[in-house]
């Protein structure tokens, strides 16, 4: 069996009294493209930073592709391109120059035609310096130098801070080509529609622990139904309904939320006179808000 | 808010400043009464250096060293000068275009002021620092002179601090204006240090005894030379100096409404063909990056060695009798021109230990401005990217000290000074192991405590050279004199290099850097 491309194992990271990581384990399958969610502070950099070596785990351990985050980092990131939230890279250099270094200090395996259609689909001009490249140009710059090499794993944190709708776009673009190439992808975002779009499973931190992770679908449990019904007659009382709440009337309509199993619902629906039954599942937004008490 | 923000700053690095001031004034006035009792080895000292032509070029004319105060200004105040300067450029640049880069400066004019105003705030902010500088510096002089065999009265030790507050001034100013011109910190650190270089050298020129002395109103160092404080105070050259002040500020303002914030005057091409050279790697990008600084170091190094080499004949033979003595208390044992030249080494050996500690300063800099993460998150060890930085710090100090010895060398031959090739690249060598010692715990510190790798690596530098400068005049005990690189440094050409110790401090060296490299294999990578 391949190895997971990210495992690990109670991993953990305390800065004194403070754990800003709490013992996490988590896997993810080659080809996979797993979002990372949780509000700042929760825990989402120091997971990335310590599956690419950068500090050391107070307990626990990670790997990549089945190699020691920590004692093998130059072999585990041979498999991996990574782009940060914040792009800082050498001023004097042009983006040119910033491609060659950073490629040539990944590898050999840099195909130079698919960097050029990178550079071409990100509106990048290689020619500034980097000094003179606005946030969002710095951030293409890292985009493609980790793009570009077509790594078995791409590791995103916050990749699209400072992008314009429009090259939010090629980077959706990007990933869903990187996916369909059979990459495997750990999206770490604060845009939760970018990261429904893109996801196949999603793991929601909180406080440094990790409090969900899983389909959107097996995660609709998180958050309410919405069921909006349309009454040709007398809009029966749905107060009493199990799993229902939020009961609004506004004329022959009636809004509620439902949790838990909706036949209870449906049986009393069923009974009266419905002309229109609509029902909207929970958006990754209304899921994340529950899980932080922040509504639905 | 910006004035105040500017001057905490400004007032912390002042007093400092102003204490290595006081006492470095101090520690001169005291040691001059405890070894240079009697008349006649006063007499003797002012006949070696009194109409010496290399001293004079060095560290200025040196009238009336028969008394403390013309000592104390001779001993001290060129150091203290070109000290004072380079903390004002510093100084000046760090807070203006320095707070610039970051970013914090258009917070606080996205309220309500102006950017001229900002600037007028910044610089009554830099005045405190001055006025702190100015302040300790003058109350340690008259503390120092209130004892009789010292003997300076308040007035001249307060005139004393105005002169060595000068330099400070001016070279804020210039710091100041270059941060208007620039559109970075280091560019506008790097011109201010141009006029710092060129008023320095032409200092230099002026009092080297060519018969061009009127150049001295050519350079601001000249200036502040001639408002001859504890000897012969000439206040009136404090006009040149309040009028190059004045009209840099008023510049200053001037240009800071005329520009965009975060750009600088003269214009940063934006965009350029690609040069892609050095860039194959870590090491070949730590290469690249290094060179305009270590073109700056190189081209000190050459040119003073190149100088002392000019000077050294004719300055050696005013020496004679007594004056060995002196030379001999500063490290020298020889005679004649090896024995001054033994004293320049030392003046060389401080600039490649400076060029080292700038090298692990920049590696510590990649760091937290967050870089190297760049670098380290691709198959790059830990291990192959310090030990890259390293083996270009090695190969830049041994070029410095084979390049010190040949330039000097150059001078010395063209004056038919009869000092050999050989014996001076030796002496060049030698000037190596104490910047790998200094590099060694510059490491050990990035390695355990990388907030701390600037700090650790100028204290060592500062205290190795305030050691060696008052143990040059007596007075200091054995151990104290050996915790200071440079005195256990053999004063080559004077005398020949002691392999031994330089053996021995390239290895503390070594194992500095290697406990360092381990440290840093094991520790998190830090931001600032």
């Amino acid at each position: 069996m391949a190895a997971a491309a990210i495992r690990t194992e109670g991993l953990t990271k305390r800065y004194g009294d403070v754990a800003a990581l709490d013992q996490l384990d988590l896997e993810v399958a080659p080809g996979e493209v797993v979002g990372y969610l949780g509000p700042n502070g929760a825990g989402k950099t120091t997971t990335i930073r310590l599956l690419l070596g950068l500090i050391s785990p107070t307990g626990g351990r990670g790997e990549i592709f089945g190699l020691d985050c920590q004692r093998q980092p130059v072999e585990a990131h041979r498999r991996l391109a990574f782009v940060a939230g914040e792009a800082n890279l050498w001023p004097s250099l042009t983006g040119a120059e910033t491609l060659r270094l950073l490629g040539r200090a990944w590898g050999s395996g840099v195909d130079e035609a698919y960097r050029d259609e990178l550079v071409a689909r990100f509106e990048l001009d290689p020619a500034k310096k980097v000094r003179a490249y606005s946030k969002g140009n710095r951030q293409k710059v890292i985009l493609i130098a980790a793009l570009m090499t077509r790594a078995d794993l791409l590791v995103l944190d916050e990749p699209t801070s400072g992008l314009d709708p429009l090259m939010e776009q090629a980077f959706r673009g990007s990933i869903r080509e990187a996916r369909d190439r059979g990459q495997t992808v750990f999206l770490s975002s604060h845009i939760l529609s970018e990261v429904e779009a893109l996801c196949d499973r999603v793991g929601i931190l909180r406080q440094g622990k990790l409090v969900e992770l899983g389909t959107l679908a097996e995660m609709r449990h998180l958050a309410a139904l919405t069921v909006e019904a349309t009454f040709a007659g007398a809009i029966p009382d749905l107060s009493g309904v199990p799993g229902v709440s939020s009961v609004q009337a506004d004329g022959r309509v009636v809004r509620c939320q439902v949790r838990g199993p909706i036949a209870p619902l449906l049986k009393v629906l069923a009974a009266a006179d419905v002309t229109e039954l609509l029902s909207r599942e929970p958006s990754l937004e209304e899921l994340f808000l529950a899980q932080y008490g922040g509504g639905a | 808010m910006i004035s105040r923000l500017t001057a905490r700053r400004a007032v912390r690095s002042g007093v400092i400043f102003g204490y290595i001031f006081g006492a470095a004034t101090a520690s001169s006035a005291i040691s001059y009464t405890r070894f240079y009792k009697t008349a006649a080895q006063r007499d003797a000292l002012a006949a070696a250096y009194g109409s010496n032509r290399a001293t004079s070029a060095l560290f200025g004319p040196a009238p009336q060293l028969q008394t403390v105060a013309g000592f104390t200004v001779f001993k001290i105040s060129m150091t203290l000068i070109l000290l004072g300067a380079v903390w004002g450029l510093l100084t000046s640049t760090r807070l203006l275009r320095g707070e610039e880069d970051s970013g914090r400066w258009e917070l606080l004019l996205a309220g309500p002021v102006t950017r001229r105003g900002a600037v007028v705030q910044a610089l009554g902010g830099l005045g405190a620092g001055v006025g702190a500088l100015w302040a300790l510096t003058g109350l340690i002089t008259a503390v120092t002179g209130l004892d009789a065999s010292v003997g300076i009265a308040a007035g001249p030790a307060l005139y004393f601090a105005v002169a060595m507050t000068a330099a400070p001034v001016m070279f804020l100013a210039v710091g100041a204006l270059t941060s208007q011109l620039a559109g970075t910190r280091r560019q506008a650190a790097a011109y201010a240090a141009w006029v710092l270089g060129v008023s320095y050298a032409v200092r230099l020129v002026a009092d080297a005894g060519l018969g061009l002395h009127g150049l001295i109103w050519a350079s601001p160092l000249g200036w502040v030379e001639e408002l001859r404080p504890l000897t012969a105070p000439a206040p009136l050259a404090l006009v040149p100096i309040a009028a190059f002040t004045g009209v840099l500020l008023a510049a200053t303002v001037y240009l800071a409404g005329a520009r965009d914030v975060g750009a600088g005057i003269v214009p940063d091409r934006a965009s350029r063909r690609p040069h892609m050279r050095l860039l194959g790697g870590p090491t070949a990008l730590a290469v690249r990056m290094v060179r305009p600084a270590v073109t700056g170091w190189w081209v000190a190094i050459a040119v003073s060695g190149l100088l002392f080499g000019l000077i050294a004949r004719s300055a050696g033979g005013t020496i004679s009798g007594s004056s060995v003595q002196v030379l001999t208390r500063l490290g020298s044992r020889g005679n004649g021109t090896d024995a001054v030249l033994g004293v320049c080494f030392l003046t060389l050996a401080v600039l490649v230990a400076f060029a080292a500690a700038g090298q692990i300063t920049t590696a510590r800099s990649e760091e937290s401005a967050g870089r190297l993460e760049a670098l380290l998150t691709r198959p790059v060890s830990r291990c192959r990217w310090l030990g890259g930085r390293l083996l270009v710090t090695i190969v830049v100090l041994l070029a410095s000290g084979v390049m010190a010895g040949i330039f000097a060398w150059a001078g010395a031959a063209s004056q038919h000074a009869g000092v050999s090739f050989g014996t001076l690249a030796e002496a060049g060598v030698n000037l190596v192991p104490p910047a790998i010692t200094i590099a060694g715990a510059g490491v050990l510190a990035f390695g355990v405590w990388p907030r701390g790798t600037s700090i650790v690596l100028y204290a060592l530098l500062g205290w190795s050279l305030l050691v060696v400068v008052i143990g040059g005049v007596g007075g200091v005990s054995r151990w104290v004199l050996d915790t200071s690189v440079f005195h256990q440094m053999a004063s080559a050409p004077a005398v020949p290099p002691h392999w031994e110790a330089d053996g021995v401090m390239t290895a503390i060296g070594v194992v500095g850097a290697l406990a360092g490299g381990l440290a840093f294999r094991r520790r998190d990578v830090q931001g600032e």
